[in-house]
């Protein structure tokens, strides 16, 4: 008898938590990345940076009263399982996504945000993402041709490569930034030897690296993701190319310099300045906090520029005083004044476009750090 | 002819992995006649013992004995994984239809790529630089140390394997085993006990395979036995499956082909054309190249 009654109240006990839980409103914040795969590394930072930002936030009271509740959900880095996640994060009730890291599986979710009315924001570098005009979409990095003209000055004109050498993989970033690069290196009067492409995740480019090799270039330019241009320098290497090798913003992560090893000496990389270059409050404090969390550091600027883009549409609806997504997002499309960011400051064109943007080379030096040589 | 030789390297390199791994799945074919979808993710499997060997048990010590010793620990804890992979998934299905040991082969394949998952996390794990850099410029042609290492010892692993399967007592256990299990049951071999033999040493010399993944590439995620257990497959059919030398010729010719093809033609085509070759070979020669055409048992 006795257990009957401890059952029913039990019961009645889980009933009023279950309704208690669906009766308290959330800001549900969906995450969008590989946290599997090839990009793990990239995909965790992100999720690990949503969720010390959304704790920070709650911690504070939430976003008008309400608290931030992270739904994270694993595309890993390609289009078909970034489907998946679109929809999947669209019946959850999200109001924003974070992510994704890659390109590929930021554009093909792309569309079932927009059609949801779901505010997304994402790293990804490929023109494509901002040319579609859906108002949902938010770029929180700098576009690929940005990078392209930049990437092309510095071979041409700062550092005067005669033979240029491009190498990239399928993907709509990687793919995109190598095309643009070629056409920039054209107009500003370098001269490509060769354009090949790799497979990503193939592991052996020794074959196409041969092949380059006998071309006699004096810089190769990898357009492509750190996972495969470790090992593309590493390959280069043994095969006795001795021309620079420069890697496109996706190759700045730690693994890059642990996946080349003794050859990562050297190699330059194309980005804007690193976490640990940053030289803002706001960053400072924010990477130390995540540092004391998760003991390590962010694995690189990509999951800092996510968390930008969250804490850009956070402060859209905290400006309206609503919890809309359309008129958040007309406010980041027209921002008087730009907000101030871990990774600078943050404000959007019309086009969804991150404004602003300054990038600089950095080589790698032998104990794997990095050394700004070169900057806009 | 530098490029050419150059190629011809690069392609030994990995052929001899692809042909290490195919030995895997030639050897259980002939014997059982069942397809171990799961060793290609044994092979993943070794090369995240031998990185947590090197960084636990060694303590990070970088000596020639210590890349020894990672190669025997990690190819005996890959054996005892065969084994009893053997007698978990595939010993119980034996008098089963093939349908359901094949079956259980791609379930075992998930469970241990996603065991790799749980124990090692989902990230790219990176192996150390056990082998130092060190690479010849011959009139052109650079050859690194690590490549010789593989080609060598993949090689004498292989003279050994052959000598040891028509030389020995045990090999002709082996070949009576695979010509007909009831007859060499009569003849008073253990037919159970080399089956584990078989087990163990497809799954050492897959665990030395992995481990040059692991050495040469550096970089190793848990998912990343699928590819590797394809193209050794594919290695397998080309040359016979069932036959060892098949599966080393296959494995040689598979590497050579796709250096060939992403140097020549385009990295893009290079699976396009390597199944293209299977789908001739097998048009051509349905038992593969060195295989025999065995009449099958009713």
């Amino acid at each position: 008898m006795k257990r009957t009654f401890r059952n029913i109240l039990l019961t009645l006990f889980t009933i009023v938590l279950m309704a208690g839980l669906s009766w308290a409103d959330t800001l549900k914040v969906g995450v969008q990345a590989p946290i599997t795969g090839s990009y793990a590394n990239e995909g965790q930072g992100i999720e690990n940076g949503v969720r010390l930002m959304a704790a920070q936030i709650n911690a504070k009271g939430g976003v008008m009263g309400r608290q931030i509740e992270v739904i994270v959900c694993d595309d890993q880095g390609t289009a078909m399982a970034a489907a998946i996640c679109a929809k999947d994060l669209v019946n959850k009730g999200v109001a924003m996504v974070i992510g994704s890291y890659t390109s590929t599986a930021a554009e093909a979710a792309q569309k079932t945000y927009f059609n949801a009315g779901v505010l997304q924001t994402s790293d990804g570098t490929a023109d494509s993402l901002t040319e579609h005009g859906y108002w949902t979409f938010l770029r929180n990095s700098f576009p690929n041709s940005a990078e392209a003209v930049f990437a092309a000055n510095y071979m041409v004109n700062v550092k005067s490569y005669k033979r240029i050498a491009v190498i990239s993989d399928f993907s709509s970033y990687a793919a995109g930034l190598a095309e643009a690069t070629v056409a920039e290196i054209k107009k500003a009067g370098g001269n490509v030897v060769t354009y090949a492409k790799i497979k990503a995740d193939s592991q052996n480019f020794t074959p196409v690296l041969t092949n380059i090799k006998s071309k006699n270039p004096d810089v190769i330019f990898f357009a492509g993701y750190y996972s495969d241009g470790g090992q593309l320098r590493a390959q280069q290497k043994a095969l006795g190319i001795k021309a620079d090798f420069i890697g496109g913003d996706a190759n700045d992560n730690a693994d890059f310099a642990k996946l080349a090893g003794s050859s990562a000496k050297g190699a330059l990389i194309i980005n804007v300045p690193s976490p640990d270059a940053l030289p803002y409050e706001i960053a400072k404090t924010f990477i130390a906090d995540y540092q004391r969390t998760y003991g390590m550091m962010p694995p690189s600027i990509w999951g800092l520029m996510n968390i930008d883009g969250m804490r850009a549409i956070i402060h859209a609806m905290e400006h309206n005083q609503s919890f809309d997504t359309k008129k958040a997002a007309d406010y980041l499309h027209n921002m008087d004044k730009p907000l101030e960011g871990i990774t600078g400051s943050i404000s959007f064109a019309a086009d969804g476009n991150r404004i602003g943007g300054a990038y600089v080379v950095k080589e790698i030096q032998a104990d794997n750090s990095y050394k700004v040589i070169y900057a806009q | 002819m530098d490029i050419f030789l150059q190629q011809l390297a690069n392609g030994l390199t990995i052929g001899s992995i692809f042909a290490l791994v195919a030995l895997g799945y030639t050897m259980v074919y002939g014997v059982m006649k069942l397809i171990n979808f799961a060793h290609g993710d044994m092979v993943a499997a070794s090369a995240f013992v031998g990185l947590t060997i090197y960084t636990q048990v060694m303590g990070q010590a970088t000596s020639l004995v210590a890349v020894i010793a990672i190669f025997f620990l990690s190819a005996a804890v890959m054996a005892c994984v065969g084994i009893i992979l053997e007698r978990l998934a595939y010993r119980p299905l034996r008098e089963a239809p093939r349908l359901s040991a094949v079956v259980s082969a791609l379930g075992a394949s998930l469970m241990i790529q996603n065991g790799i998952m749980l124990i090692w996390g989902p990230q790219m794990r990176i192996f150390p630089e056990l082998i130092p850099q060190v690479y010849w410029d011959i009139n052109g042609v650079v050859i690194s140390l690590i490549q010789v290492l593989i080609l060598v010892l993949s090689l004498g692993l292989m003279i050994a394997l052959y000598l040891f399967v028509e030389k020995t007592r045990m090999g002709a256990a082996i070949r009576a085993s695979a010509i007909d299990q009831d007859a060499a049951r009569l003849m008073g071999i253990n037919v159970n006990r080399i089956i584990a033999i078989i087990f163990i040493i497809g799954s050492s010399l897959g665990a030395v395979g992995g481990l040059f993944i692991g050495l040469y590439y550096r970089g190793i995620t848990f998912n990343m036995g699928w590819q590797y257990g394809l193209y050794a497959f594919i290695a397998a059919i080309l040359g016979g499956i069932g036959n060892i030398p098949g599966a080393m010729l296959g494995g040689m010719m598979l590497g050579l082909f796709q250096a060939f093809i992403a140097g020549y033609i385009s990295s893009t085509w290079a699976d396009a054309f390597t199944f293209i070759l299977l789908i001739l070979i097998l048009i051509v020669r349905p038992t593969g190249l060195l295989g025999e055409r065995v009449a099958g048992k009713v």
